[in-house]
């Protein structure tokens, strides 16, 4: 295949060819000729690009400059300055009226340009609560094709080549999940579409379902005829209603056209789908314990194998796959494997869906190709840390993820990378901190969460997040000592070890990254009673500098505990036994003469 | 029959048995506090893990759950599960140090200190009274509460259960209070009287204190110390 | 119009050109296309006020050819609310931050008057689909 260092696409649409387009095409390709570029340069005729009125438009690839208004005199100028002198023309560029300088393309936002949509390629621009708009933008055109073209065996075929891995956490092959389950004889099967998303810092299956839930029911007929299931339930955590809402809109829309119930299309394939609303627990998104919960029963997860594929809803075949990877299966049915798989890493195909949160300056949802770095995702897309900060760690992967340092932000993001160094993909959420946040109080915060969405079964899981809260709790409240972090590490591994499910059997990793990555910050707490980030309010010390105290008294009326000692005019001093950290005085004072301190070793007075 | 691999040892299984089953069947031991074989696997203490698998794949399963598969290669007593095992006797003891049961398991698995505050819930949520109360006596009358944190059995609403028929099965199947270990209170709450030669418990009482008369088979207590 | 009729494939591509070409505003149905975006992260910044005034302004002008529509999440969750504004013939323009004020300026400025309000612009143009 000739490789061009550039494309001219001249917009051949109506508006333009009455302008005169074919005619700068001709005089384009006659230029590039005379000037000996044609094997550099190609002279591509495309469609409407929605310009009209500045036709003839030509847009310049991979520069993407837009030339408007041309003319065939502008041709060889063009040519000479753009392709041969490497300067784009300015007086040819479109500039909107009455501005000097061209306004900010998309494709020129850091956020928006690094990002090639797949599972998002709809949003911002159809009204979910519209099937006709989902259509319009190619909706059910793989339904169509998997219906009438293709057997179940040849899309689980296209599944398995396209290289999709699972989306929800755990990555598994979707091809494979899906052939198992076909080869199961045994009926009715069944299908599941995870919407719990529990993570905390998570919303990117909130955002599909909400803006584009057809994108996952095509997803789910398709899986549906290719496992030969009959019937569908799509389970929407509680906590989101505008998501239950449009789901239920979806679904009763398509079953009005069609689209679900029976003989969809023409096919004689029948399936139904029905929402099934959470209840309020993180451990309801582990599989099992979400089949349970569909089950009517209480959400705990059980023993795999067998694994829902063999035996699950009711003890009969189950697909259970997260709402991501639903959302994407209708692209690869409609572009084919081949195209999902040109994107990514060898291992982890396609694109990913990561919530970018925190300390970052651009906050939101990036779908990016598996395979960029941290650093292009942080600083790239996210636009750097704000407030001029600097970078700390970032947390991957929600409560069963890690948090890497600065020194990993070079690392590859897909499935085997993160999980060597530690972290996990997770569902995608992506936590920024900066030099502000106290790594110990993120393990803290994140136990915590676990300690209490645990579903109490296994003494490993139930017992061992507590006690690990406990130590944690303790280290950040002063209380620590030395033998704290190998406990802390063995409760950790161990609990990590003999776990049944995916909640206990990941727990550990939010202790076990920030002592591999951040030792030193526990070790600070520990030995020397200190706070680096100065977040762990029980070692801040509040100390009055006796060369700014002008002996004023304001503090001492402000102190809520009574432990300012001074008379007037005479420096005073804070009691630090009784002093109980609530920052009152370094308010009440206007001459700057208390100072927080969190650098220093606390020695009690 | 299913053919698989235990501590080396070919073993064969039938359809249905789990890992337990047929360690049990062949006489090999694991220790089990929330089995009973009258009642459903629970699978919630950990204690009857296992490692399956090899290499970098292998992993802890529980035995009394997890279903006897051809070609498995099985490892009942490896570090890892030792380990594993150990720390779960600590870390119910650290719930209910009165029990007698966790207390001759830490002897036997030589489990010497409680690195944990204690709670003394006397209950480790093992489900067996939950179990046996539903399998067995039909009534439902008590079952788990909530989750993580603040999980309990009780009846519900914490009433008073109309279903209870006083049967008593609930106490009778309790590890924590069916023998109630009398050992003066160690300072980690692990009397370990019985891996001593001179069992502690004589020191205050004028009568051995635990109840291992049992035909003169164990004698625990008077074992040497390893 | 998919309704309450079961579609075949040919219904499908008659659909998908339909409504294509509604939304792309090219058959005299209106001069422009306004997308309030209420995802979640919308709703909570205020998308729903801005909406209110939008709707107000539109109605206090006494405009008939301003298609205003709904929309999920635009991505850039932190800019919130946000909201799109397309001519005809023309890229779709970003507005981002939102306030009623705001709202009221790019109105008057873009809506009435066919000119961006570039000191309010996010970005101008859509999103790479891969």
């Amino acid at each position: 295949m000739k490789h061009y260092r550039a494309h001219l696409l001249v917009c051949a649409g109506t508006g333009c060819v009455s302008c005169g387009s074919f005619k700068i095409k001709e005089a384009l390709e006659e230029e590039i000729k005379k000037r000996n570029l044609q094997d550099e340069v190609q002279v591509v005729a495309t469609g409407c690009n929605g310009f009209c009125e500045r036709g003839p438009i030509v847009m310049v690839q991979p520069d993407g400059i837009f030339y408007q208004l041309l003319t065939v005199d502008d041709v060889p100028h063009l040519v000479e300055e753009h392709l041969i002198k490497g300067r784009p023309v300015p007086k040819l560029m479109y500039v909107p009226p009455a501005e000097k300088q061209p306004v900010p393309k998309m494709k020129d936002i850091e956020f928006f340009k690094h990002q090639r949509l797949i599972v998002l390629r709809n949003r911002g621009r159809i009204d979910p609560e519209k099937i006709e708009e989902y259509i319009a933008f190619d909706g059910y055109e793989a339904l169509a094709k998997a219906l009438t073209e293709m057997t179940p065996q040849t899309i689980i075929d296209e599944i398995l080549a396209s290289g999709l891995r699972g989306r929800g956490g755990a990555g598994f092959p979707t091809g494979k999940k899906w052939a198992a389950c076909a080869r199961e004889k045994r009926t009715p099967k069944y299908l599941i579409c995870n919407g719990d998303e529990g993570d905390p810092g998570a919303f990117m299956d909130r955002s599909v379902l909400e803006a584009d839930p057809h994108a996952v029911l095509e997803g789910m007929i398709i899986g549906a005829r290719a496992i030969g299931a009959a019937k569908g339930y799509i389970y929407i955590r509680h906590e989101y209603p505008l998501a239950l809402k449009r789901m239920e809109i979806a679904i009763g829309q398509a079953r009005e056209s069609g689209l679900l119930g029976e003989d969809i299309l023409g096919s004689g394939f029948g399936f139904d789908l029905e929402v099934v609303e959470g209840a309020g627990a993180f451990v309801s998104g582990e599989e099992s314990a979400l089949i349970a919960s569909v089950e009517g029963r209480i959400a705990m997860p059980r023993q795999r194998p067998p694994y829902p594929a063999q035996r699950g809803l009711w003890g009969r075949p189950t697909v259970i796959n997260n709402v991501e990877t639903w959302a994407t299966v209708p692209n690869i049915i409609r572009r084919g494997a081949a195209w999902f798989s040109g994107l990514g890493t060898e291992t982890s195909k396609g694109t990913k869906i990561f919530a970018l949160v925190g300390k970052i300056a651009n906050t939101g949802l990036v779908e990016v190709p598996m395979g960029i770095t941290l650093r292009e995702i942080v600083y790239g897309i996210g636009g750097g840390i704000p407030d001029k900060r600097d970078f700390k760690a970032v947390q991957i992967g929600g409560p069963s993820g890690g948090c890497l340092p600065a020194k990993m932000l070079d690392l590859p993001v897909d499935y085997e990378s993160l999980t060597s160094a530690g972290a996990m993909m997770g569902s995608g959420g992506m936590i920024v901190m900066d030099d502000k946040t106290c790594m110990v109080d993120v393990a803290k915060y994140f136990l915590n969460f676990l300690q209490d969405e645990s579903c109490g079964k296994c003494v490993s899981c139930r017992e061992g997040t507590q006690r690990m809260y406990e130590i944690v709790k303790g280290i950040t409240e002063g209380k620590g000592q030395e033998s704290d972090l190998a406990l802390l590490e063995e409760l950790a591994r161990i609990t990590k070890d003999a776990s049944m499910c995916g909640l206990g059997q990941t727990a550990g990793n939010p202790v076990l990254t920030t002592l591999r990555y951040f030792r030193h910050e526990y070790e600070a707490h520990i030995l020397d009673k200190r706070c680096p980030a100065g977040v762990c309010k029980s070692l801040i010390r509040y100390v009055v500098l006796a060369e700014k105290c002008t002996g004023c008294q304001s503090c001492k009326k402000a102190c809520p505990n009574d432990c300012i000692k001074g008379t007037l005019k005479d420096i005073h001093l804070i009691d630090q036994s009784h002093c109980i950290k609530c920052g009152a005085c370094k308010e009440a004072c206007k001459f700057e003469a208390i100072e927080e301190q969190r650098d220093e070793a606390i020695q009690i007075i | 029959m299913i053919t698989f691999r235990m501590n080396g040892l070919e073993v064969r299984a039938e359809e249905g048995s789990t890992l337990l089953d047929t360690a049990k069947f062949y006489g090999l031991e694991i220790p089990t506090l929330c089995h009973h074989e009258g009642l459903t696997p629970h699978g919630g203490c950990r204690l009857c893990l296992v490692e399956i698998g090899e290499g970098l794949r292998s992993k802890l399963v529980s035995s009394c759950t997890y279903p006897a598969e051809e070609g498995l290669v099985v490892r009942t007593d490896t570090t890892r599960v030792w380990a594993a095992r150990r720390m779960m006797i600590e870390l119910m003891l650290a719930m209910a140090p009165g029990s007698k049961v966790l207390q001759d398991m830490a002897s036997q698995f030589n489990v010497t200190q409680v690195r944990f505050p204690l709670r003394n819930t006397e209950c480790v949520l093992c489900g067996l009274c939950t179990r046996i109360c539903a399998e067995q006596m039909d009534a439902r009358a008590i079952g788990f509460q909530q989750r993580g944190l603040k999980r309990k059995i009780s009846t519900p609403f914490d009433m008073r259960s109309e279903e209870c028929r006083l049967c008593g099965a609930c106490m009778y199947i309790c590890p924590a209070c069916q023998l109630r270990c009398q050992g003066p209170n160690a300072d980690t709450a692990v009397c370990n009287g019985c891996l001593t030669m001179e069992p502690s418990c004589l020191e205050h009482y004028d009568d051995l204190q635990c109840w291992m008369y049992d035909a003169g088979r164990c004698g625990t207590c008077v074992r040497d110390k390893v | 119009m998919a309704g309450k009729q079961k579609l075949t494939i040919q219904d499908l591509a008659k659909i998908r050109e339909k409504t294509k070409s509604l939304m792309t505003i090219r058959e005299g149905e209106g001069r422009a296309r306004v997308t309030v975006h209420m995802g979640t992260c919308g709703i909570a910044a205020g998308a729903r006020d801005i909406m209110d005034a939008l709707l107000e302004e539109i109605s206090k002008a006494n405009i008939q050819d301003v298609i205003v529509t709904t929309s999920g999440c635009a991505g850039l969750c932190g800019a919130e609310p946000m909201m799109t504004i397309e001519f005809k013939n023309q890229p779709p323009v970003k507005y981002g931050h939102l306030t009623p004020e705001k709202l009221r300026k790019i109105f008057v400025q873009h809506i009435l008057g066919g000119q961006m309000a570039t000191d309010l612009v996010l970005a101008v143009g859509s999103e790479t689909v891969y």
